[in-house]
């Protein structure tokens, strides 16, 4: 059973598709969620949720699973994952910090959605009816691949056909303050799909997902790759796990560009490593998330498109 | 699917493990108390389930780490696994991750990093494991997770799983509650008509699931999970939609083989909410149709407190206790059913003997995200 990506949604400040993700040396202007979407419905939505949206819309048009505005496929056979650590952690403290201050009647009642971490996951479910699977992963620096293993699971376990992964982390002082400097402000988004459905449905497939490991450390996770995998062509992996990876290949570090990715990080690499794909690298592409002071590595192949096999002449 | 369940452990308000937990419950005793960590001046409703683990007035960081770890260890232990799990994964779900922990870093200047916002690295620590997931899926997070593990290992990726869920409370969901409610409930009242909202509450639970097809050295067999459905309304961030949620009960027939008439027990999620407790009951009343009579119908929250992420498998435990043992806790508080509910056989004021082979298990959350899980015993 082959897992393809068949769309890729990019909303970073500066960049609004993979092809200029790839490319980008540094951020642009801020997202504008208006822009993207439209005013309706924006407010009393966190800027994470925003941002969520942002990419989900640009994915699902990507793949083509929406057209005019309109789903084209089954919406209880789609899933949603969406990966972000500080997601909604600013709404928690401000409303805690009102709560000392003023009361319970200085908070208000607009917050009570956002105090739940799945907002994103749930807001992006609600907007195009996609009533499969919704599955919010806050799992740290390795977030972000989880929620590709994760999404891939979840088309083999046959509980979704389609499966749109989010990751996305909002900038803002309340988590700068818990991770320590500027964080992406932005988002990105694939779709995953069976090589079959993908197929069936006249999907392009912008990349093969190849295997996985999540462990201790990065010369433990990528050894385990290197059994099944051949030889990558290009890395994305933070700056901390570059001795421990093959030397002479180039490292694709995006937090350098971007600043804290944390949940996002995975998915912004996938779309990243599409990008330049799409421009004619050479893969394998082998992605790490984690370094060996985290909790743990996640490793991820992204293998490129296999050519159409032409029917034999007749 | 017939995925063995090999240990069980949960930590509550009620109980500090599983049969301390199973005890009260049986027993019809509650935990509401005042509220310990928080300051009740601030509050309407001063009440909650929470675990007694700090000095009153007082609160700390990691609270709900700490929780998870114990229930994971007793788990662990009743599977035989010991402390070292490494090549185990941990899947845990949770409503509220560390997010109390946050709240006290913010508010009040308590050491605290985003390292330890999500479980993996205090069970990364504690057990050896570096295959963790911290799933943040409101109050069915952790039948999310078990539906997640289960297919692991059906897909052969691990032999054996520990699923898990936790939650402690924190002030801005307390609070946000508490700013729409100026008379807040006294009690927590499932499918009662005067039944005023509900109440948070502290819990952590963990199960052991086993490959169907791993030779077994041996031990407890608690149950075998059967299926576990899983959708999401897409229609409202907070009020729960009846057709998804009958969805979710079809779905966890479907996936397990069995119907609606070869179940002996439902396991509600029944928070107390006026909206939460008639959708469900009116989704239940319409998968079950003629046969909605014949199981008999019970939850936990007015005795735990709507213990949010940990809230599905405390309930499943709950269940595989009840498998063992035959004895149904009641559902206390209940004095005058909805209407809705005429001609069901609720468990009400005490508990009932009643020998139960397969049962469904009910977990809802914000974000329209819904699950159930069907269990059969041992």
């Amino acid at each position: 059973m082959m897992m393809t990506v068949t769309g890729v949604g990019v909303a970073l400040p500066g960049a609004d598709s993979a092809a200029a993700l790839a490319t980008a040396s540094r951020p642009g202007d801020a997202v504008e969620p208006a822009a993207v979407l439209g005013k309706k419905g924006l407010r009393y939505k966190d800027r994470a949720t925003q941002l969520g949206l942002c990419a989900a819309q640009r994915v699902l048009t990507d793949a083509g699973l929406l057209a005019d505005g309109v789903l084209t496929v089954d919406g209880t056979r789609t899933a949603v994952l969406v990966s972000s650590n500080l997601g909604n952690v600013d709404t928690v403290c401000r409303v805690v910090r009102t709560i000392a201050d003023e009361g319970t009647h200085g908070v208000s009642p607009m917050d009570t959605p956002n105090a739940s971490s799945n907002i994103i996951a749930s807001e992006i479910a609600i907007r195009w009816g996609l009533k499969g699977p919704n599955l919010m992963l806050c799992n740290g620096p390795a977030s972000g691949l989880d929620a590709i293993r994760w999404g891939a699971a979840l088309l083999r376990s046959g509980r979704a056909d389609h499966v749109v992964v989010v990751g996305v982390e909002p900038d803002n002082e309340i988590a700068r303050g818990l991770v320590g400097g500027p964080l992406v402000d932005g988002a990105a988004a694939v779709v995953l799909e069976h090589a079959q459905a993908a197929e069936a449905r006249g999907a392009t497939v912008r990349a093969v997902i190849g295997a996985h490991t999540r462990g201790l450390d990065v010369a433990g996770t990528i050894g385990e790759l290197a059994e099944v995998e051949s030889e990558p062509a290009a890395w994305y992996a933070p700056a901390a796990a570059a001795p421990a990876l093959s030397q002479g290949l180039p490292v694709h570090d995006l937090a350098a560009v971007w600043g804290e990715l944390s949940g996002a990080l995975g998915v912004v690499q996938c779309a990243a490593a599409i990008g330049a794909l799409d421009a004619g690298a050479d893969g394998p592409m082998w992605l790490v998330a984690g370094t060996d002071s985290d909790d743990g590595v996640a490793t991820l192949v992204l293998r490129p498109p296999v050519p159409a096999v032409q029917p034999a002449a007749v | 699917m017939r995925v063995p369940i090999i240990g069980v452990g949960a930590v509550a308000s009620v109980g500090r493990d599983a049969d301390e937990i199973f005890a009260g419950l049986c027993a019809g005793r509650g935990a509401l108390g005042p509220m310990r960590g928080f300051d009740s001046g601030l509050y309407n409703g001063k009440q909650l389930f929470e675990i007694d683990d700090r000095p009153e007035g007082t609160d700390r960081t990691l609270r709900a780490t700490g929780f998870l770890l114990d229930a994971v260890a007793q788990a662990a232990a009743d599977a035989g696994l010991g402390d070292d799990l490494s090549g185990v994964p941990v899947l845990v779900g949770t409503g509220l991750r560390e997010l109390r922990s946050a709240e006290l870093w913010w508010r009040d200047g308590a050491p605290f990093g985003v390292d330890r916002l999500h479980f993996g690295t205090a069970l990364r620590e504690r057990f050896g494991t570096a295959d963790t997931l911290t799933v943040s899926n409101a109050c069915s997070a952790s039948l999310y997770t078990l539906a997640l593990g289960a297919d692991l290992l059906a897909l052969g990726e691990a032999d054996t799983v520990i699923v898990a869920g936790v939650d402690s409370i924190t002030e801005s969901m307390h609070g946000l509650a508490d700013r729409v409610q100026p008379n807040p409930p006294t009690a927590l009242r499932t499918l009662d008509v005067n039944r005023r909202g509900t109440i948070l509450g502290d819990g952590a639970a963990a199960v052991v699931l086993r490959g169907e097809h791993v030779k077994w050295p041996g031990g407890r067999l608690w149950g075998r999970l059967r299926g576990v459905g899983m959708t999401c309304d897409a229609k409202h961030p907070t009020a729960p939609d009846p057709a998804q949620v009958a969805e979710a009960m079809r779905q966890a027939h479907r996936l397990a083989g069995t119907r609606p008439e070869d179940i002996d027990m439902v396991m509600l999620h029944g928070t107390g909410t006026p909206l939460n407790d008639l959708v469900e009951i009116t989704a239940y009343g319409e998968v079950f149709q003629e046969a909605a009579g014949r199981p008999v119908l019970t939850g936990i929250k007015p005795m735990t407190g709507h213990t949010s992420g940990s809230a599905g498998l405390m309930s499943l435990v709950t269940t595989l206790q009840t498998m063992a043992t035959g004895k149904v806790p009641p559902l206390v508080n209940l004095d005058e059913p909805i209407e809705e509910a005429a001609g069901l056989r609720l468990v009400r004021a005490r508990e009932e003997k009643h020998e139960v082979a397969l049962a469904q298990v009910h977990g809802f959350g914000f974000g329209g995200v819904n699950a159930v899980a069907i269990v059969e015993g041992s």
